[in-house]
């Protein structure tokens, strides 16, 4: 298989075994160089590193979990970067640097998605770890949003309803009598209303002991209004 | 197998007749100027004018039940005599009917902005706008009464806008999200034409907006530009979106790439049906005159449209010639 060295350099770099009682800092690996195609990601697929190593397959063909006995895991890996470290054998997606999941790269989407039904692929049949999986999928929904990649339109039959607009909810309605005048209240208790005298009598017989004597009528309008 | 490419239907059954067509303009009448004639303007709605356009649109079966990306299932087969065949037929006939009712063309809905009440009492008590929603189930939406309080004390009626976010929010509808997509801006919408889809885009528009809002005019007019400028005719033939495809670029007298289309693929009904219906709209241009005086059919009527109305003259008599002389070949062998 023509695998170029770039997929594997992450796993074979030599790891330095820990040394506890040593008083010089162990060596740490090298942080991995960023992708050259961190703002172009579409071009790695056109590019012919790309034709080299998958050829016209998707990039998860061929790919299988490692495990014990004959049933492989039924559930996916939950991540291939766990606190920094690789998992041996990561899924395809993380195992290449240059593949990054973008809602603009259509042609790395569309190898995820079914051409039959639709549908996304489940990540145990494409072998990718579940973080991967969950951007994946909120990348192709972005990108259907977006109008790059095709997406089955349901049929909607055509409104029957009345479009004349005439009801009272969404027509004109006349302004209320309060707003046709700027000066005057909106509501008549805003301002001052006088009670009927009969009313001021009332209440000046009850709280006949605690009212003042020359206690006025109508309440002094407040200054500067 | 002629049946299931049938072409042009019969007359429109009662049920399939626009049930959103708007009380006739009777105003109009009254009001058109005095030296003019009695006639008001044709409008989408009228019988003969949806006759003439459910004419052009034509009934392809293959392409209204062309099959849709879902879930695979076994195929499933039926073993039919020829009897049960045609009545299968006329039955999937009457189905793609109702799956070519067309959309209504509206006008833009005038925006709402009535002030119900203003309470200065309750200014500075809150910092966020309250929306008030009718919910009564049972109510049509357009007669949902929708209120918004604002902070500053004034009650207003609810713009069109927060109407649709509020009414899709409390009463889901399939295929419309509150917060319309991305595709449906302007920059985004040459992608989606470029890959062919626009008999897609005015779906989910159909889907997504009210007929009267202006981003489903806008969406519409669009599509039917860039259709228009690229000659992409044959992509909205048999299904429900190109009456009002004809009827925007006859509005705007833009009948000829139309025309040379309908006449490249040998459908001359059509280019006739397309002609008359151009008459019906712009009843004062010279060509109509003369088809009036002189009683014009078939192909002479699209001939002194060509010269009088048309911008792309040579084109289509080249158009003419070529079916012509196909014509001649044809019924000579």
């Amino acid at each position: 298989c023509h695998c170029s060295d770039h997929i594997f350099d992450v796993i074979t770099s030599p790891q330095v075994l820990p040394r506890f009682c040593s008083t010089q800092e162990t060596p740490k690996d090298p942080p991995a160089a960023p992708s050259p195609y961190q703002e172009r990601p579409w071009e790695y697929l056109e590019s012919e590193e790309y034709r080299a190593t998958y050829g016209d397959r998707p990039v998860w063909h061929g790919y299988r979990r490692n495990h014990k006995g004959s049933v492989p895991p039924q559930s996916p890996r939950k991540a291939c970067l766990r606190r920094g470290r690789r998992v041996g054998n990561p899924c395809p997606i993380c195992r290449d640097r240059n593949l990054l999941v973008d809602f603009r790269n259509v042609k790395l989407l569309d190898q995820f998605i079914c051409p039959h039904s639709g549908v996304i692929f489940h990540p145990i049949h494409t072998g990718i770890c579940m973080k991967q999986h969950k951007r994946l999928s909120q990348a192709i929904a972005q990108a259907q949003d977006h109008g790059l990649l095709w997406l089955q339109v349901p049929f909607v039959p055509v409104p029957e309803e009345d479009f004349s607009n005439q009801h009272a909810a969404v027509g004109k309605t006349p302004p209320a009598p309060a707003l046709r005048e700027p000066g005057q209240a909106w509501y008549p208790w805003y301002e001052w209303q006088q009670p009927p005298a009969a009313e001021v009598a009332r209440m000046r017989r009850l709280y006949r002991g605690f009212l003042k004597e020359d206690y006025p009528d109508t309440p002094p309008s407040p200054s500067g209004k | 197998m002629a049946a299931l490419a049938a072409r042009g239907t019969a007359a429109l059954p009662a049920r399939l007749r626009p049930l959103w067509a708007l009380p006739a303009r009777r105003a109009l009448a009254a009001a058109a100027g005095e030296g003019k004639a009695a006639q008001p303007k044709p409008a989408f709605t009228d019988e003969a004018v949806q006759t003439l356009l459910y004419k052009m649109t034509g009934l392809d079966l293959h392409k209204v039940f062309r099959p849709e990306k879902k879930g695979l299932k076994p195929p499933h087969y039926k073993l039919m005599t020829e009897a049960q065949l045609e009545e299968a037929t006329r039955k999937a006939i009457e189905e793609a009917k109702t799956k070519l009712i067309m959309p209504p063309v509206l006008n833009e809905r005038e925006p709402i902005d009535d002030v119900l009440a203003e309470d200065k009492i309750l200014e500075g008590t809150e910092t966020a706008k309250y929306v008030f929603t009718d919910l009564s189930y049972s109510i049509p939406h357009r007669e949902r009464f929708i209120v918004v309080r604002e902070p500053n004390g004034v009650l207003r009626k609810a713009t069109w806008e927060e109407r649709d976010r509020m009414i899709q929010i409390f009463f889901p509808k399939e295929g419309r999200r509150v917060i319309p997509p991305t595709l449906f801006k302007d920059e985004k919408l040459g992608t989606v034409f470029q890959q062919d889809r626009h008999e897609d885009v005015l779906n989910m528009c159909i889907a997504q907006f009210e007929p009267d809002s202006p981003d489903y005019i806008r969406v519409h007019h669009r599509t039917y530009e860039d259709i228009e400028k690229h000659g992409k005719y044959d992509l909205l033939r048999s299904t429900r979106h190109f009456g009002g495809m004809v009827w925007y670029l006859l509005s705007r007298k833009k009948a000829d790439g139309l025309l040379i289309d309908m006449i490249n693929r040998d459908l001359l009904d059509d280019a006739t049906s397309l002609i008359t219906l151009y008459h019906m709209l712009h009843p004062e241009c010279q060509s109509a005159k003369e088809a009036k005086e002189q009683k014009l059919e078939g192909v002479d009527l699209i001939k002194v449209f060509v010269k009088t109305e048309s911008q792309r003259e040579g084109y289509i008599q080249l158009a003419l010639q070529a079916y012509e002389e196909a014509m001649a070949t044809s019924s000579a062998s």
